[in-house]
């Protein structure tokens, strides 16, 4: 993975001691909360519910066991004891003191980690696809993009106070596994016939309380000249954005009230202008790419003995490899999932030894190497399938071995009015009450493929908009409702669902949830997906059987 | 009747106004009746300590098992701790957390109306 040079590690001391004076200066009283809020957001400290949230920069959720031990022992430390995993593929501490937040910044940049632009209106973590450099289906490795965007947006003055967050997300195959239709800024690399490297650019996608999918405004960039472009974007963006109105004021209202085609026009004209003296020099992204050389992989059988015994012996372990273990690009490997789904507990959550635990198996048996997920899952990229059955033990041991990868318990939930000061409704809780109704695996696994995505509030943190059954929590009259939508996806066949009909109370949404997947059983056709069932027949016979059964 | 509350700018706990002081229990708090312009006076005083709390506002009260109990379900959440783990104020246990778990009533929390005006 990439290693902070002296430049990165300077630049986070002195963010740091910066800060630690700005809290000095709040607790003095030099500084009033309306001048200190926007200084203590920089550095991703929000005041929630019950206390201080810290939320930590992970960028492309790329960690090495150093820096997960360090969470868990902040967690330990400055917390309850865990941490929540996001849709951003970050860490929020829940527990936090503010007295406490410029130590914990100091120990974060000991292990070349920070919480900065992880809130305000500048470009945010970058997503990646989590089986970057293990999937046998990527053009390239998508963290050298990622990481030469983290450079170049660190901290870019033009573009720290721009009219909404940004966010970008760049995926190098085929399926989609950072939800890029729904970023402000889409990526896919994609490679022309005469084997020049490139990207298809996507803009104007998201969510929040008006949803879009991104449109293709340049089918193939030239990879040399992605900064000019992305500069472009985002001139065009800062310039015309609607900075009077926060609800109109992300990249997806511009786009969609010029259209595409003009926006891409004007992206295009500012192209010309900026020419393509920002574009990263060769060495600058050779130097990069050579930080994400590929691993020493050994020359291994394709079949590996002790995995196929224990999957004949361990009805758990198999269907642990059925759901968790993915395909890598080397034979003998496998990309291993971590749930942090099982059911009954907190999506996201992690204890202090749970994330030991993984640090451990990454030194021991995944060469240093974690991500996290968009759906706020670990994954172990580099595993020999010799090794899976000690991973799998030390996992159960853990806590941490629940075999639901893309099943109907693998929900997203963000932490909704439990925690959130923005929020209208629970949503851990309500993910626990439809977790538990799948909690039989053998059900789970007959139902297959469902993405259950669950949000607290309109700013859809949850993405329940690309759920296959997403679910949005609104306050009526002060009172927690929850309304359905279907037949979403943040994937490569990105849609935004549709609302099934009136919101339903809080004690009725599993069990409309259960309705639902007994309805898809009863319709699907052989092979398809929820989605698929869903596409095929439309909303009407979910909707005849969620609302037969409430009323 | 109605309380005043707020989070304490140190670490963000969730706290109540009780004769002029920050308290963190909620059975301690002082109670105003709806009526009573002691309430916004003491909200119009917790504002002006700013070394102390961040943003103090008035919640609304409904009686539950004979105590008082915050009517908007937010605030019951703010006064217990989260419902997902057993870790926040809640685990104190007795009359006054079982008065707050049992209580029902709706209304919106004038402190999430607040925020949402303020953007």
């Amino acid at each position: 993975m990439y290693r902070y040079d002296t430049i990165d590690r300077e630049m986070l001391a002195d963010r740091s001691a910066e800060f630690r004076e700005q809290v000095e200066r709040r607790l003095a009283g030099d500084l009033a909360e309306d001048q200190f809020k926007p200084l203590r957001l920089m550095n991703g400290l929000y005041l929630q519910l019950h206390a201080y949230m810290l939320r930590v920069a992970i960028p492309y959720g790329a960690l090495n066991p150093t820096q997960l031990r360090k969470l868990a022992w902040i967690g330990r430390t400055y917390d309850k004891g865990y941490g929540h995993f996001t849709t951003r593929q970050n860490l929020q501490f829940h527990w936090i003191k503010l007295a406490d937040t410029p130590d914990i910044l100091d120990h974060l940049a000991s292990v070349d980690m920070h919480a900065i632009q992880t809130s305000g209106n500048c470009i945010r973590n970058i997503t990646a696809d989590p089986y970057a450099g293990a999937t046998a289906e990527e053009i390239d490795d998508p963290r050298v993009w990622a990481e030469a965007m983290r450079q170049w947006s660190t901290l870019h003055p033009e573009f720290s106070f721009l009219p909404r967050k940004f966010k970008i997300a760049i995926t190098a195959a085929p399926k989609d596994r950072t939800a890029a239709k729904v970023h402000d800024i889409g990526l896919v690399v994609r490679r022309a016939r005469d084997g020049q490297l490139g990207f298809e650019v996507m803009v104007g996608g998201g969510m929040g309380r008006t949803p879009y999918i991104g449109s293709t405004i340049r089918e193939f960039l030239p990879a040399n000249r992605l900064f000019s472009y992305l500069e472009a974007i985002l001139r065009v963006y800062n310039r015309h954005g609607r900075r009077d109105n926060s609800y109109k004021a992300r990249i997806k209202i511009l786009v969609a009230a010029l259209g595409a085609e003009e926006f891409a026009r004007q992206v295009e004209a500012e192209w010309e202008k900026v020419g393509a003296s920002v574009d990263l020099p060769d060495t600058e992204l050779a130097r990069i790419r050579g930080a994400f050389a590929p691993m020493s992989f050994e020359t291994l059988p394709a079949v590996s003995e002790a995995h196929e015994a224990a999957k004949a012996s361990d009805p758990a372990y198999a269907r642990f490899v059925r759901n968790n273990v993915k395909p890598h690009k080397k034979a003998g490997y496998g990309i291993v999932e971590i749930s942090l789904k099982t059911v009954g507990e907190t999506p996201g959550d992690a204890t202090a030894e749970q994330m030991e635990a993984v640090a451990d198996l990454a030194e021991r048996y995944g060469q240093d190497d974690i991500r996290v997920t968009h759906e706020q899952n670990l994954v172990l990229p580099h595993v020999r399938l010799d090794d899976l059955p000690s991973v799998h033990a030390a996992l159960r041991a853990a806590g941490l071995a629940s075999a639901n990868i893309n099943l109907a318990s693998d929900i997203i939930a963000c932490p909704g009015l439990d925690y959130c000061a923005l929020a209208n409704a629970r949503s851990i809780s309500v993910a626990q009450h439809i977790a538990q109704k799948f909690a039989d695996p053998d059900r789970a696994e007959r139902v297959g493929e469902l993405k259950i995505k669950i949000s607290g509030c309109i700013n859809a943190c949850g993405h329940h908009h690309v759920g296959h059954i997403g679910i949005l929590g609104v306050d009526k009259k002060g009172e927690e409702f929850y309304q359905l939508t279907l037949g979403g996806s943040g994937a490569e066949d990105a849609a935004v669902g549709q609302a099934l009909g009136p919101a339903l109370p809080y004690d009725r949404v599993a069990d409309a949830v259960d309705t639902l997947v007994e309805t898809y059983l009863r319709e699907r056709h052989d092979g398809e997906r929820f989605l698929d069932t869903f596409r095929r027949t439309g909303v009407a016979p979910f909707k005849e059987a969620v609302y037969a059964d409430v009323h | 009747m109605k309380a005043l509350t707020a989070n304490r700018l140190t670490d963000g706990e969730v706290v109540f106004w009780r004769q002029g002081q920050w308290v963190e229990r909620f059975a301690e708090a002082d109670l105003f009746a709806g009526d009573d312009p002691a309430g916004e006076a003491a909200e119009g005083r917790a504002k002006t300590q700013v070394l102390v709390v961040v943003e103090p506002y008035l919640i609304d009260l409904v009686e539950s098992e004979g105590l008082w109990a915050p009517l908007s379900y937010r605030e019951r959440i703010r006064a217990l701790g989260p419902t997902n783990l057993n870790h926040g104020k809640q685990t104190e246990g007795g009359a006054a957390i079982a008065a707050l778990k049992h209580a029902h009533g709706a209304s919106r929390s004038t402190g999430r109306v607040d925020l949402i005006r303020r953007k």
